[in-house]
């Protein structure tokens, strides 16, 4: 067979948008692939994780520790007993909430970066209808006042970034990043201020009545209410985006927004709805940390829950089941973390390393599943 | 005296022929004007002659010796220099700072015999531009100054300028000519690319026309009349594919009075806007790019608000609606770029089939989308309309050009509006597409639509409309009925030589 090798003289490539079929060599090619599949995906997102995993041995054998020990006893801690893994769900319960938040407004293309702002906010709001509504009523009411006050609070919170966006152009990039910092001292101000206990030193409330206690699920283990309060979220985030015409115009404007506006979608009215949702489900995060395990707030509730949320939504594709199955990942390796450092002596810092090159992996595994390397046929 | 010589150039893009066979020759000290239609190769060929496009078979030579460009650095260090209509410059820097970036070696930074030299080039040449402003703070007319200051630095003995009063106004067009004049007396060989006709005849002292990628003929310019080259451009002893028979128009179905959009010195902007189409009537709309098509298409269709006059569909005024609204008084409109205004790419057929309506019934109720109405419609349209496709639920991205615009004709024509509006339904696709997509518009006009059709593509507009009104600077500058078409005239009104609704200033 004799082999046409000649490279073709083709034009600058960029003076043809679609074009698709160049005349071929006779070499290894990658090229662009027109549709990719779900089995693709997913195979992305795993090899993407192994290769996180042999990231950190390499971290963890640096810096003298027994690589398969360590792993096996992050593992064991995250899922090795039933009493690890409740403890795992109840670590994701928040990670849920914000990995939705974040997956919803990405859908549309809106950066939110503030869901951990918005997660004060609404843990703010949840308190603050405590105080309002103190003792006076059963929980079935003041637990939903606390949820809805909460996410009023988170959606407000993100509303400030949509306003500016959407009246003055200013990047919600830049907003909601900014805005995490102002919830927090605002928090502060609070704290040492009017709503601090005033039977405590530290900068803190004092104990919401148990009537604020989210109920348990199990009889042993901290898990409650919240987890199942997210896995709803999930399931409500999914049928909006997929199923409503609210969620049509949300990926429209994700996937072009000015064809978009041909089609009479006005982007303001959605980029502002997108984005009080997204400070919505935060707020519950908030709500769902306060009532459900610290029943007292305090400038600790959350330990970067908003931008773990914002990793696990883009992990997990932008996909609200997959943000479950990432955030219960995610929630594994903050609680085996410890057992690790404790057995192993690894740091449990490590843990953010490794969700961090995961980060990394997934994003380079997105964009290489585009592409496949082909040998292209001689005869063209 | 031969400079630059083009030796049979053909150049081939996927499915184009941009330049075909092309050969001429370009003289020190005199300004050549390459003049054509969009699409005639133009670009193409100044590109190939800049070191864009490697020639698929000919050749070029400089100064009588055999040129092989390999990219614009080979041209540049060969003193070829071209400006295009898109500048790259870099906005917070100063004129001085942009031309020194990337035109100074490694080492240290020095502006200041770089100012010295272009203080020269603008004494020289009458530029009279600051040169330690940023650039973004500039007029666009001046930011074109500093494109062609980068080029002159570099020292060239050929200037290409792609469609430089674009961005001009009447004083700016004068200055640059001015200079233009004095780059000639000092032996430099200038190359403008244009279609404005009394741009050509003002400056040039030779012309080549190209259509359609070949060379019409290349002519001093003294030696031909305005007309002749209007004729050599658009030309061809046209073939009107009869668009059969026109039934007489029936009430008047869209009314456009007075449309302004935008400033009069911006590209593209409308500058009082006039014409109505009946019902049955395919109203066609010629005219080169760039010409205020584009806002007409926004502003009827209401996703650009007008400032100023009215747009009236059946009885209402909807000049300012939005898009949906508009949609739903019964207008289906087929916007220029399918990719970036009509379909969403990674979103599957069905799902685009909706689009626009999918608020709606039967797509949607009470704000729940319904799947299987989405999917119904599209398996029809692939049907009705022979969509090449795997499935309904197939993503739209992978679809070639020609099935891409059934989806967009399919959702648009679904409900058989009473308006339609179409902008470029044929470009960039094969014949048979193409054809496929005019014989609708046809059965649409048959129907009792009224029909706008804008396209650059003046056989198509020729063959289909009822009437043919001609846009130049933002304005319809003519109108004809299809049994009066003459080709000089809309040729000239293309080339804005003949303006029959301004009777103070016709430029001859």
């Amino acid at each position: 067979m004799t082999a046409v090798d000649t490279p073709p003289e083709a034009p600058d490539a960029d003076a043809d948008d679609e074009n698709g079929d160049e005349k071929t060599g006779g070499r290894w090619r990658i090229e662009r692939r027109l549709e990719t599949s779900w089995y693709l995906e997913v195979g992305g997102v795993v090899l993407a994780m192994v290769a996180a995993i042999l990231t950190s041995s390499i971290l963890i054998s640096a810096a003298g520790s027994d690589v398969l020990e360590s792993f096996r006893a992050l593992y064991r801690g995250g899922f090795g007993t039933r009493d690890a893994f409740v403890e795992t769900l109840v670590q994701a319960t928040p990670l849920i909430f914000t990995g939705l938040a974040a997956a919803f407004a990405f859908r549309a293309k809106i950066w939110n970066i503030g869901g951990e702002g918005q997660l004060y906010a609404g843990a703010m709001g949840a308190y603050w209808a405590s105080r309002i509504l103190g003792d006076s009523l059963p929980s079935i009411v003041l637990i939903p006042a606390c949820f809805v006050l909460a996410m009023l609070m988170g959606a407000g919170w993100a509303g400030i970034a949509a306003v500016l966006r959407t009246r003055f152009g200013v990047n919600e990039i830049i907003t909601t990043v900014m805005l995490n910092f102002i919830v927090l001292n605002v928090l502060s101000f609070l704290l040492n201020g009017v709503w601090q206990d005033p039977a405590s030193f530290y900068a803190q409330t004092d104990r919401m009545s148990d009537a604020y206690q989210l109920p348990q699920l199990l009889s042993s283990g901290r898990l409650h209410l919240g987890f199942l309060i997210a896995l709803a979220t999930a399931a409500l985030v999914w049928f909006v985006l997929a199923r409503t015409s609210f969620g049509y115009e949300v990926r429209s404007i994700g996937a072009n927004p000015r064809v978009a506006a041909y089609g009479g979608i006005v982007s303001n009215k959605i980029i502002i709805a997108t984005l009080l949702i997204s400070g919505a489900i935060a707020g519950l995060a908030g709500a769902s940390e306060l009532l459900g395990t610290q029943l007292r707030l305090q400038p600790g509730i959350s330990s970067d829950f908003g931008f773990t949320g914002i990793i696990i939504a883009l992990v997990a594709r932008l996909r609200p089941a997959g943000v479950i199955v990432v955030a219960i990942a995610a929630g594994a390796l903050r609680n085996g973390a410890t057992t690790m450092q404790i057995t192993t002596g690894v740091p449990a810092a490590l843990v953010d390393v490794i969700t961090g090159l995961a980060l990394v992996f997934v994003l380079l595994a997105a964009v290489m599943v585009n592409y496949r390397i082909r040998r292209p046929q001689t005869d063209g | 005296m031969e400079l630059l010589g083009v030796h049979g150039v053909t150049t081939r893009f996927p499915g184009v022929v941009a330049n075909d066979n092309v050969s001429l020759t370009i003289h020190r000290g005199t300004v050549h004007c390459l003049l054509g239609e969009n699409g005639a190769g133009k670009s193409t060929l100044a590109e190939t002659m800049y070191g864009v496009h490697r020639p698929d078979e000919g050749y070029l030579t400089l100064n009588g010796e055999r040129l092989d460009l390999r990219s614009p650095k080979d041209s540049i260090a060969k003193g070829i220099g071209m400006v295009h209509q898109h500048f790259e410059l870099v906005k917070p820097l100063a004129t001085v700072e942009n031309v020194a970036l990337g035109t100074t070696g490694p080492g240290r930074l020095d502006l200041g015999k770089v100012r010295a030299r272009l203080e020269e080039l603008c004494e020289a040449y009458r530029i009279d531009l600051d040169l330690d402003t940023p650039v973004g703070g500039l007029p666009v007319g001046l930011q074109q100054w500093v494109e062609i200051l980068k080029t002159m630095y570099l020292g060239v003995d050929l200037l290409i300028l792609d469609e430089p009063t674009a961005a001009l106004t009447p004083v700016g067009v004068e200055r640059l000519f001015e200079s233009i004049r004095r780059m000639r007396d000092d032996g430099l060989a200038v190359i403008l690319i244009s279609h404005k006709m009394h741009e050509v005849t003002g400056i040039s002292d030779r012309v080549t026309v190209l259509r359609k990628g070949k060379v019409i003929d290349t002519v001093q310019t003294d030696s031909v009349q305005a007309a002749d080259l209007v004729r050599m451009m658009v030309g061809r002893s046209v073939e009107l594919s009869k668009a059969t028979n026109h039934p007489p128009a029936g009430e008047t179905k869209l009314s456009v009075t007075d449309l302004v959009a935008g400033e009069p010195s911006e590209r593209g902007s409308l500058c009082g806007v006039s014409f109505d189409v009946g019902a049955g009537e395919i109203y066609g709309i010629a005219g080169v790019s760039g010409n205020g098509q584009d806002a007409l298409f926004d502003t009827i269709v209401g996703v650009r608000e007008p400032d100023g006059g009215t747009i009236t569909i059946d009885d209402t005024d909807t000049a300012g609606m939005d898009p949906r609204t508009v949609s739903k008084l019964g207008v289906g409109s087929v916007p220029a770029d399918r990719i970036n205004q009509a379909l969403l790419m990674d979103f599957n057929i069905d799902e685009n089939i909706g689009l626009g309506r999918h608020g709606d019934r039967p797509f949607s109720i009470r704000g729940v989308l319904q799947r299987m109405a989405f999917r119904r419609r599209a398996e029809q349209a692939i049907e009705d309309y022979e969509i090449a496709c795997p499935s309904a639920s197939h993503i739209t991205r992978t679809l070639s050009g020609g099935n891409l615009q059934k989806i967009v004709m399919a959702r648009e024509l679904e409900g058989q509006p009473d308006l339609i509006i179409v902008h470029q339904p044929t470009r960039g696709l094969d014949i048979s597409a193409a054809e496929n997509v005019r014989q609708r518009l046809i059965a649409e006009r048959d129907r009792g639509a009224a029909i706008v059709l804008m396209s650059e593509d003046l056989d198509e507009v020729l063959s289909l409309s009822t009437r043919v009104g001609v846009m130049f600077d933002g304005k319809i500058v003519g109108e004809m009925h299809h049994d009066e078409l003459d080709l000089d005239r809309i040729g000239a009104y293309m080339a804005g030589v003949l303006d029959t609704t301004d009777t103070h200033e016709v430029v001859v």
